[in-house]
């Protein structure tokens, strides 16, 4: 989050805001502090129930949209890093990311429509994948399970997330906020599996992105 | 990379056990919204008040149906249900003639409700960003609609 808020006082336009949306069950409790430690001035939400994700029918985290000045989506990706990443160091680094978004956000913020980077509604509308009744029926599942979780009822909200995950097998957000409330933690074997069976369908795990 | 990468088991049900509708209330769950209705109609379906349908999903009835914006759905005879002159809409029956899906859990009276297909095709259709509400950390709500006159990048992230 340090990045965004980088890219935030960078661009510093009183005309752009970023809404930066922390997709976590767990809530304030593991989102807050992450978000408190970037000193942020952009919009933060804590999305709960993954409201954003669903609405735009992004199948993991970072993804991101940029919504022109009459309301409009201009653009949709997924893997929106801000930058390479690095995590430890020397052989055992793992580096994932990339450093081709952000410039391409900064352009479209100076030059709003006839910067390249923006894509018609036909391409917007193409690559937001159109989620079945299924799909969108594990959202509620999902969301029923929280109310049952705000409210310590464990077995009926463990009933409903088992639910979520049936109807939609391949939401990488369901998957991953699970796995991270479990003592498996969400990078575990159980996700390495996951994206392995993934690779090998020749499934999109993020969409890849034109830039 | 470590097994433990991200993981909080301590927060998995770490709230204590609070019934859902203590006064005998019905719980209604809408992109992000609690709606809690104090009187429903008896049976399997969910039956409101028809002046409450505005608060769940923003439609409102009017002469020529149930409307959002330009959209009108006309309401047929098993929407609206007289009872003893009690009159109920039936909502399950309205979002399955809307092909939006919910899931109920009728012992704990608790409805959650997709998003309509039909107030999702501006943006699959137009690429208009979604009407969404979303509250913010410091409790100020947010509508993508409001946001008009400024460029937005809204961005996902998460702890995990």
């Amino acid at each position: 989050m340090p990045v965004w808020q980088q890219v935030y006082e960078e661009i510093n336009d009183p005309d752009f805001v970023i809404i930066c949306v922390a997709e976590d069950t767990g809530g304030e409790a593991v989102a807050g502090p992450i978000f408190d430690a970037a000193n942020p001035t952009y919009i933060q939400i804590v999305d709960e129930n993954h409201i954003v994700s669903s609405s735009f029918n992004f199948v993991n985290v970072p993804s991101a949209a940029w919504i022109d000045e009459e309301g409009r989506i201009v653009r949709v990706d997924e893997g929106t890093y801000s930058k390479i990443h690095q995590i430890g160091d020397g052989e055992e680094a793992i580096t994932f990311g990339s450093d081709v978004y952000t410039p391409a956000l900064k352009d479209w913020v100076e030059k709003g429509a006839e910067s390249e980077f923006v894509q018609s509604a036909a391409t917007v509308t193409g690559n937001l994948r159109e989620h079945s009744f299924d799909q969108s029926k594990a959202d509620a599942a999902f969301r029923l399970a929280n109310l049952f979780r705000a409210h310590g009822q464990a077995e009926q909200a463990e009933q409903y997330w088992d639910m979520a995950q049936t109807l939609n097998p391949d939401s990488i957000n369901f998957i991953r906020q699970n796995l991270t409330l479990s003592e498996e933690g969400s990078a575990g074997e159980t996700f390495m599996k996951v994206m392995g069976d993934y690779v090998s369908s020749g499934k999109d795990y993020y969409r890849p992105m034109d830039l | 990379m470590a097994e433990t990468f991200m993981a909080y088991p301590e927060l998995r049900h770490p709230f204590e056990v609070t019934p859902i509708h203590p006064e005998g209330s019905t719980t209604v769950l809408y992109q992000g919204k609690t709606i809690t209705l104090s009187e429903t109609g008896q049976g399997e379906d969910l039956l409101i008040n028809p002046e409450d349908l505005t608060r769940i999903n923003g439609f409102e009835l009017k002469p020529e149906g149930a409307c959002y914006q330009d959209m009108c759905i006309p309401i047929k005879d098993d929407l609206l249900i007289d009872d003893d002159g009690k009159q109920w809409f039936n909502l399950t029956a309205f979002a399955d003639l809307l092909e939006q899906p919910y899931v109920a859990d009728l012992e704990a009276g608790a409805w959650s409700f997709s998003e309509a297909p039909a107030k999702r095709q501006s943006m699959m259709v137009n690429a208009v960003a979604p009407d969404i509400e979303l509250t913010d950390r410091q409790g100020k709500v947010i509508r993508l609609p409001d946001l008009k006159g400024k460029k937005a990048l809204i961005v996902t992230w998460s702890s995990w």
